[in-house]
């Protein structure tokens, strides 16, 4: 089925934004894989004759999910910490954006290919995307910290590290008009509570 | 028990490093999240240190102490004996210094137990080791 047309505002209200990390060295398993669901973002999908797409999200909006593996389970403050070191010594409050210079359509399916603005940084990144005929909409692309000029995450003297490839994955339903977003960034809400 | 040997080297006279590695409020802090508590003697000291792992961390507290000192020829060994705060398991090692002029060796025999041991042998040598080159890193600048 074809994904319905028209424009379409995303964001917290109607959609999540993830980004999934991995771990590496001798000391992975101290470690967690983490779900961090990005809780400040706004996305447009021109699904019309000149189909196009751009996203942008606040970095210091990061906010930690779930941890899997590791020695003992994550609780909240353990999250806040690692939400904050994130903030602070990953992202650094810089601009995370999508320039999407060209969307292709085949049946259900989109490619979005653009620019990755990261850490100051600009780098070609293509989102893979699924949309239903009932305007459901999942996709995910692959980002290389490194590629951005990034050092993935290390503690533990080095021997416990985040995977350079992070995924970054988003999900929602399709149907809001663009019109109807407000002007800069939606907020979702802060915490899973 | 995990035994590694580290070299260091900052370049310094015998006789100053020989100072330093014996004054346990200049040597603890070496140790990445490493701090005396409180002096018990010239000798001896209450210690604890702190091991990030990212969000989390361990804490680890005990004494530090200068259980031997060969001044001729140069050579020291500070024990650590420390047990993990709010946990069952504990972290021994007796870090033993041959200084020559420029710098020296450090061999560190280690017995650690509990959450940090059940990660396993291979994880535990791996961070012990991490945790030395930096201290030996750091002693460049003592």
């Amino acid at each position: 089925m074809a994904p319905p047309t028209g424009t379409h505002a995303l964001g917290p209200e109607n959609a999540t934004l993830t980004v999934r990390t991995g771990k590496t060295g001798a000391a992975a398993k101290a470690g967690h894989n983490l779900r961090i669901e990005v809780t400040s973002w706004s996305a447009t999908l021109d699904l019309g004759d000149d189909p196009s797409a751009s996203l942008t999200a606040d970095a210091r909006s990061l906010r930690v999910r779930e941890g899997h593996g590791g020695m003992q389970s994550l609780d909240d403050d353990d999250k806040a910490n690692i939400d904050k070191t994130v903030d602070e010594e990953v992202l650094k409050g810089t601009a995370i954006a999508f320039h999407c210079s060209s969307v292709q359509v085949h049946g259900d399916r989109l490619t979005l290919a653009g620019e990755l603005e990261l850490g100051g940084r600009r780098g070609p990144l293509t989102f893979e995307l699924s949309v239903g005929g009932d305007g459901s909409l999942t996709g995910t692309a692959v980002v290389k910290q490194s590629g951005w000029g990034m050092k993935p995450y290390s503690t533990l003297f080095g021997t416990l590290k985040v995977v350079d490839e992070v995924e970054v994955a988003i999900e929602g339903t399709l149907g809001s008009s663009a019109s109807t977003l407000q002007p800069g960034l939606a907020k979702g809400s802060d915490r899973d509570g | 028990m995990v035994e590694l040997d580290h070299p260091f080297s900052n370049g310094k006279p015998t006789e100053y490093n020989w100072e330093a590695i014996l004054d346990l409020d200049r040597v603890i802090p070496c140790v990445e999240g490493g701090r005396v508590v409180e002096r018990t003697s010239p000798t001896s000291a209450k210690a604890e240190i702190v091991v990030k792992m990212g969000a989390m961390s361990m804490k680890f507290a005990g004494t530090v102490e200068v259980i031997e000192q060969d001044a001729g020829a140069h050579r020291a060994v500070l024990q650590v004996k420390s047990r993990e705060a709010g946990g069952q398991g504990y972290a021994n090692a007796d870090v033993a210094f041959s200084l020559s002029d420029g710098g020296g060796t450090i061999h560190t025999a280690a017995q650690i137990s509990g959450k940090a041991a059940s990660m396993g042998e291979g994880v535990v040598v791996s961070v012990l080791d991490g945790l030395i080159k930096d201290f030996a890193g750091k002693l460049e600048a003592i």
